[in-house]
Parts: C-alpha cells; structure tokens; sequence
C-alpha cells in the first residue's frame, strides 16, 4: 500500500494445501460445462466435432474447457502470461547448466 | 432532496458469492451486537436418531462439507419444512436440514455439521465489513432452490419459471440488467474472474452479449483507472487452476469445499480496489451477497412472497422435483447481505423479518434497485421486480472522514 492509512485489518493468506485442482466437479461446474456445450453444439458447423463433455471429471478438465469456450465467446478476456521471474544468480547458473531454462516463477495471484 | 450519499452515487457494484446461509457466516456476530439477528446457540435440528443437535461455533474453512449439501428445490423443501409430505397443513420450521444432509450418505457425525457457524474472528473481512457498514437480517435467497435460478433474479428480476440449474429462456421478452443500462446510455459489465473459471448462469448472455463482460483483473485496472462502469457485477473464481505463467489460481466463490479463506481474500481485494481510490470510494457502493444457502442452517423461516406483486411464472410439479408445483410465492433461505459506502453510519443493521417493521430483501432488489436508480421508470420488468426494496437506504448525507474507514492488508 502506498498511502499510510490509519484503520488496517490483516487478512490471512490462505493455505497452500487448499489447492486441488484434481477436485472432482461439484454439480454446479457440471451444470456450467452443460451451458457451454450447448453453445458449444450450436456453434458447430455440420458434422464438427465437439468436445465430448463426459471426460471431464476434475476442476483442472472443467477449467481446460471452460477457457476454450470462454475464449472463443469472449477472446477480450485473456490474460496475459506473467513473464518468467528473472533468476537471481543467472550467470552463475548458465555455466553449470548451459542448457536449462529459466523456471516460471510461482506466484499465487491476487 | 436525496441524501448526499445518493446524490454523489455514480457506480454500483455487486459481488455474488456461493451457497453459505446468514447465520453460518454472521450468526455469531450476535453476541456482539444483539440487534444482529443471529444466534443464541440454542437453535437446533433433529439428526436422523431423533437427537437434538445445536448450532454449534466449530465451523471449518474446508473439508467439512465435501459432501456437497444438497440445496435443490426438493432438498431446501425439506430443510425448511423438516419433512417431505406435501400439502396443506405442514409448518415451515427449518428443522430438516440435518435430516436432508443424512440422505447424503453422510455419517451422523458428518451432518451434524450443516448445523456449524463460523465465529467473527475467525472471518476477519466479511465480520469488519458487517460491523463497520450495513448488514441485512432480512436478505434472502429468491428460490428454496439452486444457484443457476437464483443468480438469474440478480441478473433479470426473475428466473423465468425456472427452480433448478437450466438456463434456457432466451425466448422471453424481459431483458438483463447489463441490456437494459446500456439500451438507456449507461455502462454495465459483468466482471468473471478469468476465461477458466468463467461465468457461471448467463451463458445465453456471454453468447450474444459478449462486449458486457470483462474480467476481474480488468475489474481492478477500471477501478485504479477511474474507467468502473455504472453498475457492475462481480463473479468470483470457481475452481482451482493454474494461473498463467505459472501458479496456482484457487477458487475463491467459497461453494463447499473450497476454502473459505480465499473467498475473503477476493472480498478484501475488492472491497481495496474501491477503497483505495479516493474519488472512487466516495461515489461507490458495494454488495457483497451470496447467491444462496448451500444446504446450511439458517434459523430464520424464508417469508411468503407478496401475492399482490407477482412474478408471474410457475414451476410445474415435474420441475420441483416435490410433486407440487411452485408459484414463486415463496423466498428461499436467508444469505449474507452487507452494503458498503463511506455514507453509511458504522454499525446499521437492516432489521429483517424479526422486527414487525423490517424489511425484506431477496435478489430481485439487485436489478429492481439499479434499474430504479439510473433509468428511473423502466417499465419491461415483472410486478415482483419493480415492488423489491431498494437497497441503497442505508446511504445517509454524512461522508464519514477517510480515517475512520478500515483498509485491508492482504
């Protein structure tokens, strides 16, 4: 925070062992996947397969095709990829390794 | 002449969170302050052996209901009414929640925790904003049923005689909010959180009204770039994904069973966004309300709909799923409703239906409010709509000073 403010409530970050994206869906993702097909399914020409729906079990499959369908729907709505976190000791690094890659860097959003 | 807090308004936002009833979330904060129409702690549902079991201040962020509780029209019927008979006669009691939790092939112990509450410390965001604004005791869903059908009210003053998740009414002639504003020149978005997590009920809109949407971080960008659009509605993220470039990205809708904790982060970094910009702050009011109950225990019983101002569809008794066809001539159960601007006095609390003089409020206030304050007499909305409650009363003439209003550290 840039300004000072006088009143500041603290909120707890939430457990990295919260996340779960082999979660298998809730009815209500079920639900949503069903929406899209349908648009899905109304968007195709004659005899373009759509995506068979029955596969995807987990919150990362529903996720996978959610941003199909959304981005195709609604492409203003991309992020864009976050540039891979610089390492620190990069020329250190490149003569042990000369051929590997930087990792990604692993921030959680928000 | 309107109070001040009305006549500098230019931006309404809602953010619409996931199935948690008013007392698991704020039925605590009664011993704090008794006008808050939470619990005493001597609520309580029969289980399956007859044993009476409380309310209980041991809720948990997650893994507590990972068996989703059903909140189906049939289910809720049950949770209000304590049976499944039908027919004249029956008493709503909301004493059937454990009962409808048990046919979930949950163990005794298991559904007793549908009778769970969380206590105020340990939701620091939502219990701060509820103490520091406006809280609703009578916000309540505007079906005993689902998500898809009760998101449909904020959006369109009505599901279309729908009581379950379908979402096909694009034939009928009532428009949405975000239609509705712009048709009037004004501006409106519906801000989901990312093109994985999506929106969830208005697909037919993401369809045909594609350039209404946006996406959360767009949200934040309008918010730091004074670009918010009049009205606005926020979704928040729905499943665990990775993020772009790397990550994790957790669902943050607080739907059991994802962590509760996420969803106040999203409900802090929000309510920041709006805070944080002075000349935002001033001329904004946020909601922050839940979709419906989730299956969780609410004591107080939903209240009858007024016959006079009708919606005017019905559920046929193969889409209740009960035998019985609905009206829509009654609410669903009572959800978290807190109203947030600067010109609200710290500590207002909306009574509900305890008091003889309360009010009701259900989702169709969201479109019935919005629409009454930027285009005035719009008249292609249901009797039910237009009769709702305005939810900005709460706003008064007095700007409380920029010191006394709290700020988030995330």
């Amino acid at each position: 925070m840039k300004k000072k403010y006088k009143l500041v409530q603290k909120v707890p970050k939430t457990p990295k062992s919260a996340y779960n994206h082999g979660r298998f869906i809730s009815s209500l993702i079920e639900h949503q996947i069903k929406h899209f097909h349908e648009v899905e399914k109304s968007l195709a020409k004659a005899g373009e397969p759509v995506t068979d729906i029955s596969k995807i079990k987990t919150e990362l499959h529903a996720s996978r095709y959610l941003q199909k369908m959304t981005a195709r729907l609604h492409p203003q709505g991309a992020e864009k990829p976050k540039k891979a976190a610089k390492p620190k000791k990069a020329s250190v690094a490149a003569k042990r390794k000369p051929k590997a890659k930087a990792k990604t860097g692993k921030r959680k959003r928000k | 002449m309107p109070p001040a807090g009305l006549d500098n308004l230019k931006h309404i936002v809602v953010l619409m969170m996931e199935n948690r009833s008013f007392d698991h979330m704020l039925g605590g904060l009664m011993k704090q302050n008794p006008k808050i129409n939470g619990l005493t702690g001597q609520e309580s549902n029969p289980d399956t052996n007859g044993t009476k079991v409380f309310v209980q201040p041991n809720a948990k962020f997650q893994g507590q209901l990972d068996h989703d509780p059903d909140h189906h029209f049939p289910g809720v019927d049950l949770q209000i009414f304590g049976t499944t008979q039908q027919g004249a006669g029956r008493v709503a009691n909301m004493q059937g929640f454990i009962k409808s939790y048990a046919t979930q092939d949950t163990s005794t112990d298991q559904s007793h925790g549908i009778m769970a509450y969380f206590t105020p410390n340990q939701l620091p965001v939502l219990t701060r904003l509820a103490t520091e604004y406006a809280v609703f005791n009578g916000w309540f869903s505007s079906i005993p049923g689902p998500t898809i059908c009760n998101r449909a009210f904020a959006h369109y003053g009505t599901s279309f005689g729908n009581v379950d998740m379908n979402l096909f009414y694009v034939q009928d002639p009532i428009v949405s909010i975000y239609e509705r504003m712009i048709q009037g020149g004004h501006t409106a978005k519906i801000y989901y959180y990312d093109q994985q997590s999506s929106t969830m009920e208005i697909v037919n809109l993401l369809k045909n009204q594609p350039q209404v949407f946006g996406s959360y971080s767009q949200f934040v960008a309008d918010c730091n770039g004074n670009t918010l659009p009049d009205y606005c509605f926020i979704e928040p993220c729905y499943n665990d994904h990775p993020g772009p470039g790397g990550g994790q990205i957790l669902a943050s809708d607080q739907h059991p069973d994802h962590n509760v904790k996420e969803g106040e982060r999203l409900i802090a970094n929000t309510y920041n966004a709006i805070r944080t910009n002075p000349q935002l702050w001033e001329t904004t009011a946020l909601l922050v309300v839940y979709d419906e109950h989730g299956g969780i225990y609410d004591h107080v019983v939903p209240p009858n709909c007024d016959p006079n101002f009708p919606d005017g569809h019905t559920a046929t008794a193969d889409k209740t799923g009960t035998g019985v066809a609905f009206n829509f001539d009654r609410l669903g159960i009572r959800v978290p409703a807190i109203l947030i601007s600067p010109y609200i006095p710290r500590g207002t609390v909306i009574p509900g239906t305890e008091d003889p003089n309360g009010l009701v409020f259900e989702h169709a206030c969201i479109p019935g409010t919005v629409t009454s304050f930027f285009l005035q007499n719009y008249d292609n909305r249901t009797a039910r709509e237009k009769n709702s409650k305005n939810f900005l009363t709460p706003l008064t003439d007095t700007l409380r000073p920029d010191d006394d209003c709290w700020v988030f550290d995330l």
